[in-house]
């Protein structure tokens, strides 16, 4: 099918990318999962109205802006993503006050259901507004950087890089946040004990305002990138997230930094599988490689379910 | 004031029915249990006291089997029982309640209390359908001790009623009900007492105590020192996952390791 | 005649609520009857939604096992309906990648192993953990199970999918139609019959108390491990069979129903039917179905199309938001259970002695019984 060889390494830049947009959706499920304590149905499709969010934005940023642009893209991206956060975030927020807060006795299982009807809202307003057809955000074409595909052989985009960059810009963001202000502090307190932090004074209702909106905006910077790199469709969100799942699965429920782990793993596994399955190390091929990461959070769940970072037990 | 723990006690002084060796139990950097060695002897009431965060929570869900320790070892009538699951442990005769009792939704106080005993052949599916007349035979039985059981305690007239229409205390003897169904050879109540009024305090004092004196063991975690105090020989002490001191009423009220113990836990 | 209507009142009409919702439920079955009688609906397009109902009332009753009796919340409803299909497609159609035609009974039979294979097998990584691990793996599973099919072409063709599916007991004197129906009634009954007998009994009550409240069952010695794979199985294997008799009545299958949406169908049916309560199953698959084929009707209607709506995303739309608003408004469903999970032949001797069923009460007896229905 493919007459040249590809690199090895070039898998490994795809997974790169695909890892970072793993990353930031998963830090999103796994903050929902340890304060509000439910797993989160809606979060891909949270993800999808980030893009699509965005992709509205794109409607009138790019006539006002035009075709100026920084590292390679045009600036109305930047802005349009940064619109599609602030969006997602916004609409987290109104999903937590109008539909889950007031679920009947907020178990975890009641939550995780009313998710479920969530998630297929968003998907059809998504429907209802933006039609059933992939799109694009309409950045111009690039070809991979020269000097790269000379050095190393591989085909990296401009656009890799600046997904990437601004991942790792989140990912420190969020990471500085956690520890270094008073507001971060109390989210891990109650993360790690949501009963504790409560009786210690925390107001858990800032908690989990800050919870929504952070994910909510990575969730949505997750979903941006996706579609940059790939398509901006319906089931963008909903198709990925198994993946998402499986990444917090293995960085333990809970932790943060565990999702970070487990999204840079599963997501360097998605895009390796191929590699493995020319080396003969995995017996299926790219068409499984959602089911790979659906089998490696099964053998975690036997093997070690509180995850690589959770506590042993 | 204790005679009839003793009365209970003197039956079969040197039989142990629980005993625990060395267990530890850490969350994290936080040691929770930290090499807790108690025994129980057989038709005793033991009490379980100690301050806030001493250890005594963890310590019934190690010996339950509801956490795993990460070193010791717990045995039932001298059998080991350390890696075995609760239900398991529960077979053998080690069964506990909690602190917290949730309500069964939609089930009936009758039905609540059936779940009790077990194994049951009503359990098996295979049974339901090839030997109905037997399920049918154990299910009246079942139905029998829980009406008599419930007389006994004074709550026949609520066998009708959904489990969650009762009060805190109420649940209380349902649950205290219920686990003498399993047969158990020793009880673990977690705070049987916590958020009762105290005429149903007492009635549930007064249900312990004839319990015991047909001869079932107790261990029993309670904050309510009155309580405890009058109900309980011998009482152990936790404080900081560690046993403080094991001896009568007396000896506990009268300790001052245990008096600063509780004075020291209360400050910051 | 009297027998039967003692009979519904006591095994079926509960109270005034209820009998509100069975009168509608009769107001339209009357009014079927009627159309077909003057010629409105044609009774083969009748019987065909007749087995379609039944078809999801099997599922909705083999979900209800899960997560009304178990607390089990398996998202993978599609997948155990589509192994089912596939198992009769595969082995009875003669035209199938596998081309053996065999007789539809194994294909039942395959049908019913596979699925509680699949399901052991899900089930021990899962059921030792929260609840929401299963949730997660089984939606896994179903995407699993889904791209195989779609896939492994040489086996499953793919998504051209599988045509030439025999009629089940085409020598029956009766219309294909009519016998399909029948069939599904059959199965029904059967279905119900098995679980009303392994509900109300002490293993039901089990379950029950597992889904209040895993650690108390455990406390009590039971294992729960065990309880919950055998819920999970049953039911599982209870949706395969659903999806055997759908090979059969459709005669077609391809991987397009295998979508997760077909699951969230079964979970409105079940919820808004009444968790946990196998009628409630059984009327809750009937209003699903009212609700999937009335959307679709709206479809041809010719001033709609001129609107020129899509009404996929609007039926998106209203299961999601129904799926929002029972869990808000309505958690019990329409007939949430009454019944007292009590082995029935030894409660009604012991009746005299004051442990009376929680029917044979007078109606103040019966509400307080009931839990709360309102």
């Amino acid at each position: 099918m493919i007459p040249l060889q590809i690199s090895p390494f070039q898998y490994v830049a795809n997974g790169v990318v695909f890892s970072s947009i793993i990353v930031l959706a998963a830090i999103g499920l796994s903050l929902v999962y340890s304060i509000a304590d439910f797993a989160n149905f809606a979060h891909g499709d949270l993800m999808t109205v980030g893009a699509f969010s965005a992709l509205f934005s794109v409607g009138f940023l790019r006539p006002m802006l035009g075709d100026a642009g920084v590292f390679g893209l045009p600036l109305w991206f930047f802005l349009a993503l940064a619109f599609g956060m602030g969006a997602a975030a916004v609409i987290s927020v109104i999903t937590d006050r109008v539909i889950y807060q007031p679920v009947k006795g907020s178990d975890s299982i009641g939550l995780l259901i009313s998710s479920i009807g969530v998630a297929l809202v968003y998907r059809a307003l998504v429907f209802l507004s933006f039609g059933t057809e992939a799109e694009r955000y309409g950045v111009p074409r690039q070809g991979p950087i020269p000097w790269v595909r000379e050095t190393l052989g591989i085909a990296v985009t401009p656009r890799n890089l600046v997904v990437v960059t601004l991942t790792i810009v989140l990912v420190t963001a969020l990471h500085l946040t956690l520890t270094r202000t008073t507001l971060g502090r109390k989210m891990r307190a109650t993360a790690d004990n949501a009963d504790l932090a409560r009786v210690s004074g925390i107001r858990t209702s800032e908690v989990i305002l800050a919870m929504w909106l952070i994910g909510g905006a990575l969730a949505a910077a997750g979903g941006v990138f996706l579609g940059l790199e790939e398509l901006v469709r319906p089931r963008m969100g909903f198709d990925i997230l198994l993946i998402v799942f499986a990444a917090v699965i293995l960085g333990g429920i809970g932790s943060v930094y565990g999702a970070m782990l487990g999204g840079f793993v599963i997501g360097m596994v998605h895009e390796l599988v191929p590699l493995f399955y020319q080396w003969g190390i995995s017996p299926v091929g790219s068409r499984y490689a959602a089911a790979v990461a659906f089998v490696i959070m099964v053998a975690i769940l036997l093997v070690r379910p509180s995850g690589i970072a959770g506590d042993s037990g | 004031m204790n005679d009839d723990a003793y009365e209970g006690a003197r039956l079969d002084k040197n039989d142990v029915v629980l005993k625990t060796t060395d267990l530890e139990k850490a969350f994290g950097g936080l040691v929770a249990t930290d090499g807790v060695s108690i025994e129980v002897d057989r038709g005793t009431i033991t009490g379980m006291i100690g301050p806030n965060g001493a250890g005594k929570s963890t310590l019934f869900n190690l010996i339950s089997g509801f956490y795993e320790n990460d070193a010791g070892h717990v045995t039932v009538n001298g059998e080991e029982v350390t890696d075995l699951e609760p239900h398991e442990r529960a077979r053998k005769g080690l069964v506990r309640t909690f602190q917290t009792p949730r309500r069964l939704e939609g089930m009936s106080v009758r039905e609540a209390m059936l779940v009790g005993p077990g194994p049951q052949k009503g359990e098996s599916i295979f049974s339901l359908f090839f030997s109905g007349s037997d399920v049918t035979e154990e299910e009246r039985a079942n139905i029998e001790q829980t009406r008599e059981l419930l007389e006994r305690f004074e709550i026949g007239h609520l066998i009708d009623q959904p489990s969650t229409d009762l009060s805190g205390g109420q649940m209380k003897l349902v649950e205290l009900a219920r686990a003498f169904t399993t047969d158990p050879d020793i009880l673990l109540l977690d705070e049987p007492v916590a958020g009762v009024n105290p005429t149903l305090a007492n009635d549930i004092k007064r249900f312990i105590r004839e319990l015991n004196e047909e001869g079932q063991t107790f261990l029993i975690i309670e904050h309510d020192m009155p309580f405890i105090m009058d109900l309980a020989d011998p009482i152990i002490v936790l404080d900081q996952g560690k046993v403080l001191m094991e001896g009568s009423p007396d000896e506990v009220r009268s300790d001052d390791r245990v008096i600063e113990a509780y004075l020291g836990g209360a400050g910051p | 005649m009297s027998a039967v209507s003692s009979w519904v009142s006591e095994t079926l009409v509960r109270d005034a609520t209820e009998r509100r919702i069975f009168a509608v439920l009769g107001l339209i079955t009357v009014l079927l009857v009627v159309g077909v009688l003057t010629g409105v609906i044609g009774p083969r397009f009748l019987l065909f939604q007749i087995a379609l109902v039944g078809m999801y009332a099997l599922l909705s009753l083999g979900l209800n096992v899960q997560w009304g009796y178990a607390g089990l919340i398996n998202f993978s409803v599609a997948a155990f309906w589509g192994i089912g299909a596939y198992c009769a497609a595969l082995l009875t159609a003669p035209n199938s990648p596998l081309g053996l035609g065999l007789h539809p009974v194994f294909g039942f039979l395959a049908a019913i192993v596979v699925s509680a294979f699949i399901a052991v097998l899900i089930g021990i990584p899962t059921l030792r953990l929260r609840e929401d691990y299963l949730a997660i793996a089984s939606l896994g599973l179903a995407e699993v199970i889904r791209a195989i099919i779609l896939n492994e072409r040489r086996w499953t063709a793919g998504s051209s999918g599988i045509s030439g599916i025999p009629n089940l007991m085409s020598w029956l004197p009766l219309t294909d139609a009519a016998t399909t129906a029948a069939i599904v009634v059959f199965l029904i009954a059967v279905v119900y019959l098995f679980l009303r007998r392994v509900h109300r009994s002490p293993w039901g009550r089990v379950l029950r108390t597992i889904r209040s409240d895993e650690d108390l069952a455990k406390a009590l010695g039971k294992n729960t491990y065990l309880f919950k794979m055998q819920a999970f199985v049953i039911g599982s294997v209870i949706m395969a069979i659903a999806g055997a008799f759908y090979a059969h009545l459709n005669l077609y299958i391809d991987p397009s129903d295998l979508v997760p949406l077909t699951t969230f169908y079964i979970w409105i049916a079940v919820i808004l039917g009444g968790t946990g309560s196998n009628r409630g199953a059984v009327v809750g698959a009937a209003v699903v179905i009212a609700i999937r084929e009335g959307t679709r009707f709206l479809n041809d209607i010719g001033f709609i199309q001129t609107l020129g709506i899509d009404l996929a995303p609007l039926r998106l739309l209203f299961v999601g938001g129904l799926i929002i608003l029972i869990m808000r408004f309505r958690q019990d469903g329409l007939l949430p259970p009454k019944d007292e999970l009590i082995w029935p032949a030894a409660r009604d001797e012991s009746s005299t002695g004051g442990a009376s069923p929680s029917g044979a009460v007078p109606d103040g007896g019966t509400s307080s019984n009931g839990g709360d229905d309102r």
